[in-house]
This record gives C-alpha cells, structure tokens and sequence, in this order.
C-alpha cells in the first residue's frame, strides 16, 4: 500500500475548498506568469500597460478571483500544515483569527489597489 | 486508497534519509506554498505604488527590475510556483484515486519539468539587466 502524504483531513470543507481553488489557481498562475513575463516582459511594465489590461472588464474580474482564491488557498493551506502540526486550542483559535483578519486585509488593499490600476474613477 | 501513516515529526529532520519521495513532495509543497503565500503579500505590497500614482508605479517596477537579485528572485519563484503547480496537480490526482500507485515516478516527473522549465526561462527573466 502507498504512503498517501497529506496536511489536509480528506474529505473536510476546507480540504475540498482547497482542491476546488486549486483547479482554478492551475491555470490562472501560469496565464499570470506567461502573461507578465513571457508576453510582456516584467522590465517593460508601465502603468499605462497595466491600466489597459486593468481596465478590461474580463482581466480585471479574473485578477479580482486570483487575488481571492490565491489569498484563500494560501492562508488555509497554511492554517492547515499548522494543525497538521499539533497546533490547538487557544493557540490554533488565535492563529485562525489572525490569519483571517490578514487575508481581509490583503484582499481589501488587493482590491483598492485594482481600482487604482483602472481608469474607471 | 490511502492508509493513515504515522510519519513523525517533520521537525526530526536528522530522519531525512528515511523519507521517500512521497514524504519529499510534502516537504516541498508545503515549503513553496510558503514561499508562495509569502510572495503574495509582497507583491501586493510592490503592486501598492499604483495607489500612489503612474510615475511612482512605473519607477518602483522598472527600478526593481534593473536589480540582477530581483531577477534571480524571479527565476527561482518561477521554479517554486512551477512544481507547487505540478505538484499540485499530481496531489489532484491522486485524491481522485488516480497514479497512487505511481506517485513517486509523477513526483520525479514533476521535478525533471520544473527544472526544465525553469532553465529555459532563465535567458527570459535575465534579458537586459
């Protein structure tokens, strides 16, 4: 029998929120990468370059999900890995606040930092 | 299907010849997803200059990148995000209940592709610093 290696309890919420946003993660990093520094070269970025991809509807929606499911998937993975090593009780309560108040935060200031990238105000 | 195995404390390093490629692709993945998470605030950070008008983005970036360590930086997030992203992909499977079997052969296919990519990358990242 193999060794099935994992951080995650198989079958949970957030077990299968992390496999569903990492389905979406898959492609959306790798359009992220090859975009930035393949098709435009990350040297050659300008606010005016950013701000006509920003101000497409479609570009803009998808970055808004990256930045969503990409803070998601990382903050619960790390949660995760930390139970997955004996973190509980107060502590683990703590830590899951935090992370959670850090991931709004990044999400807020993501977003804001998104509207800014537009010429939509 | 997989079977609950006690493997020790990944602190208990001094065990590392014991691990096997399954124990490796978890030692790896959680290492870059650290990576990755970590680089995500970071970026949002850098990407922050934007609130601060077109010159002060356009300055910090194109500054940034005249910077050899930022490129090197890059090439190697290029490697962590390309095998979490393989990685990631053979963790799928395998919940699927499919290549458990065989998950340590997709581990070291995973590591031959990242590093393939990651070496054909390097003229790119390298370009013009």
């Amino acid at each position: 029998m193999s060794e099935h290696y994992s951080s995650f309890d198989r079958g949970g919420p957030r077990w299968l929120l992390q496999r569903l946003t990492a389905v979406f993660l898959i492609g959306v990093l790798a359009f992220h990468f090859f975009l930035l520094h393949f098709v435009n070269h990350a040297a050659d970025i300008t606010f005016m370059g950013t701000q006509a991809r920003m101000s497409q509807v479609g570009y803009f929606a998808t970055m808004v999900m990256f930045l969503i499911t990409a803070t998601f998937h990382g903050v619960n993975g790390v949660y995760n890995a930390l139970v997955n090593q004996g973190l509980s009780g107060t502590r683990k309560t703590a830590v899951g606040a935090v992370l959670t108040l850090a991931s709004i935060a990044l999400i807020a200031q993501g977003i804001r930092v998104a509207i800014a990238m537009t010429n939509l105000l | 299907m997989s079977e609950a195995y006690d493997r020790g404390a990944v602190e208990d390093f001094g065990r590392w010849q014991e691990f096997r490629a399954g124990m490796w692709a978890w030692i790896f993945h959680k290492f870059t997803g650290w990576v990755l998470v970590g680089y995500l605030f970071t970026h949002i950070a850098v990407l922050s200059t934007a609130t601060g008008g077109a010159e002060l983005y356009t300055g910090t970036l194109q500054g940034l990148e005249e910077l050899l360590i930022v490129r090197l930086l890059e090439v190697g997030l290029l490697a962590v995000a390309v095998f979490h992203i393989l990685n990631g992909v053979r963790l799928l499977f395998v919940d699927l209940g499919l290549g458990l079997e065989n998950q340590d052969k997709s581990f070291y296919a995973s590591l031959v592709v990242t590093a393939a990519i990651t070496v054909a990358s390097v003229p790119t990242f390298l370009a013009g610093v």
